[in-house]
């Protein structure tokens, strides 16, 4: 069954273009990952999913339920945190999570505490002396808190260090093993290949693809820069390697395929310098519009 | 009603400080009105001398200031109806915008709850806040003419109470509606607070001068004028009328705007 059902959704503020023709859909019990740049329309998706703002055009469907129609039925089963989250300066962690409970009529302090514990987080500072990161975790726990459905997740990484996100990552693991459906979007590519099953790539306010992590790794690139140290490395050819461009005696190329082979073409040459990274995203979709 | 229960938490400082405020103004203004009553003579000789307009603008041509209740209503009852009516625009102006300015709107709205049910609660709260605080200004005024020890006739005493709670409901109704389609807090209290004061102007104007008498149709402060409702016992049936409809429209478009807008922070 489809959790998240995606039809042709549009949305225009003004003139303004804010996503176009959306459609694709999340099954139950997935992680899903939804990608793109800033300002490619992810947000706006995820806001018009929860109906904070009306589509112009198409439609959607959350719980196979209307998401303009039945929102207030489909928001008893979802939690969401948003990219950055703000809540009441005057009130403490406890009173914020407590006021958020009350709205679903389920009160489970020893879950609170629980999570709080894992976050790292004190359940008695006042909201105004957390930092963004902080209030990440404030954010993450209102969401779970209710045990929903659906989490819905709008870059939930930003503003956490690295343990509390591996620790972020296993409460999601076991929400889904609780069989929560998971919807998180990210600029960030590593992040959501290593918790998601499936990934839709937006831009511009487009979809571009849905694909299986599976296929997106296999046709994963890397970016490496090569600096060599003669220029004698001018003759520096591998196959897999794409565009490559040259300034001086530094090399940079888009690299698909076994890492094994460029290692030993590399030891071969005369390197001076490496680099090897993630290709940013929008030179992921550079390779998708060559497609 | 859980955002009620929030809001009234939220609001309770500011309705305490109000209350006590005003209050205490209008309890120590009535304790003046024994030595008042005393020099009547001495006063009316004062008034005489003061400028017409100025007379006619606080209507102490047509009261007298020896009478507790006409004492009240060309003294004590400008502060209710002005600083009160400042009060209320506050009120309603933060109660939905604050929300969005500090783009907390985004919890709200992802919690199972509508829009609707968000406009109810917090026009709930306006509604009990200021309840509350002309309830205890009533209870302080009542407190202060015992002290004057005056005598008066309750049923005056009682409509000078209620009219500027409905005075008040208009401005916050007014200053709701706003909030409901605008996002900056300071604006809406701008607008809201200019309306306050320019109303207010064009009153002491329509009764200063008698070319501009019509435009006291326009003005909410004339609908709860305490000259009139001293002298004709009660509130004009049409003033009434036109207050409950601009509340009510003012309520109504609220839901329907906010229902409808796109809510993004």
């Amino acid at each position: 069954m489809a959790v998240i059902e995606l039809q042709k959704l549009t949305k225009y503020y003004g003139k303004h273009r804010g996503i176009k023709n959306i459609t694709f859909d999340i099954k139950e019990g997935e992680i899903f990952g939804f990608i793109g740049p800033n300002g490619a329309g992810k947000s706006t998706t995820i806001r018009t999913l929860l109906n904070f703002i009306y589509p112009s055009g198409g439609k959607a469907f959350i719980f196979g339920k209307d998401v303009v129609k039945d929102s207030l039925a489909i928001r008893r089963d979802i939690g969401y945190l948003p990219s950055e989250v703000y809540y009441y300066d005057d009130m403490r962690v406890s009173d914020l999570l407590r006021y958020s409970q009350a709205f679903y009529k389920k009160e489970n302090s020893r879950k609170m505490k629980e999570l709080a514990d894992r976050l790292d987080l004190n359940l008695n500072k006042k909201i105004e002396d957390l930092s963004f990161g902080n209030k990440k975790k404030v954010g993450i726990i209102q969401a779970m808190l209710h045990e929903p459905k659906l989490l819905i997740l709008d870059e939930p990484t930003g503003g956490l260090d690295p343990l509390i996100r591996n620790a972020f990552f296993e409460l999601l693991k076991e929400e889904n093993d609780r069989g929560a459906t998971i919807f998180f979007s990210s600029h960030i590519l590593s992040e959501v290949e290593s918790m998601c099953s499936r990934v839709a790539i937006i831009k511009e306010g487009e979809l571009i693809k849905v694909e299986t992590i599976e296929n997106l790794i296999r046709e994963q690139f890397k970016k490496v820069t090569i600096t060599f140290s003669s220029q004698k490395g001018k003759t520096f050819k591998i196959e897999g390697g794409k565009k490559p461009e040259w300034s001086g005696n530094t090399l940079q190329l888009l690299y698909r395929g076994e890492m094994k082979n460029m290692l030993q073409k590399l030891n071969e040459a005369e390197v001076k310098d490496l680099l090897i990274e993630e290709p940013s995203l929008d030179e992921v979709f550079m390779h998708y519009y060559e497609h | 009603m859980i955002i009620l229960k929030r809001e009234m938490n939220r609001n309770m400082k500011a309705l305490i400080i109000w209350t006590l405020v005003i209050s205490g103004i209008t309890i120590l203004n009535l304790m003046m009105f024994p030595e008042v009553a005393e020099q009547q003579s001495a006063i009316d000789q004062l008034i005489k001398q003061m400028p017409e307009s100025l007379i006619k603008a606080f209507g102490m041509d047509r009261l007298s200031m020896a009478d507790p209740l006409g004492y009240y209503a060309t003294k004590g009852y400008i502060m209710i109806i002005l600083f009160g009516s400042i009060y209320a625009v506050m009120l309603a102006g933060n109660m939905l915008s604050k929300e969005h300015n500090e783009k907390t709107i985004e919890f709200i709205l992802s919690k199972p709850i509508t829009r609707s049910g968000i406009v109810t609660q917090k026009l709930l709260a306006v509604f009990i806040n200021l309840l509350i605080f002309n309830l205890a200004i009533t209870a302080a005024n009542y407190l202060g003419f015992r002290m004057a020890d005056a005598e008066f006739d309750m049923n005056i005493f009682l409509l000078l109470s209620v009219a500027p709670f409905l005075l008040h409901l208009v401005f916050a109704s007014i200053s709701f509606l706003l909030s409901s389609q605008m996002k900056k807090s300071r604006n809406i209290v701008s607008i809201s607070l200019g309306l306050v004061f320019v109303m207010y102007f064009i009153d002491i104007m329509s009764s200063i001068s008698g070319e501009l008498e019509n435009l006291k149709y326009v003005t909410p402060y004339e609908y709860v004028d305490a000259v009139e409702i001293v002298i004709n016992k009660s509130i004009n049936t049409t003033y009434l009328g036109i207050m409950a409809g601009v509340i009510s429209l003012c309520a109504l478009a609220s839901y329907l705007i906010y229902r409808r807008r796109d809510i993004a922070v």
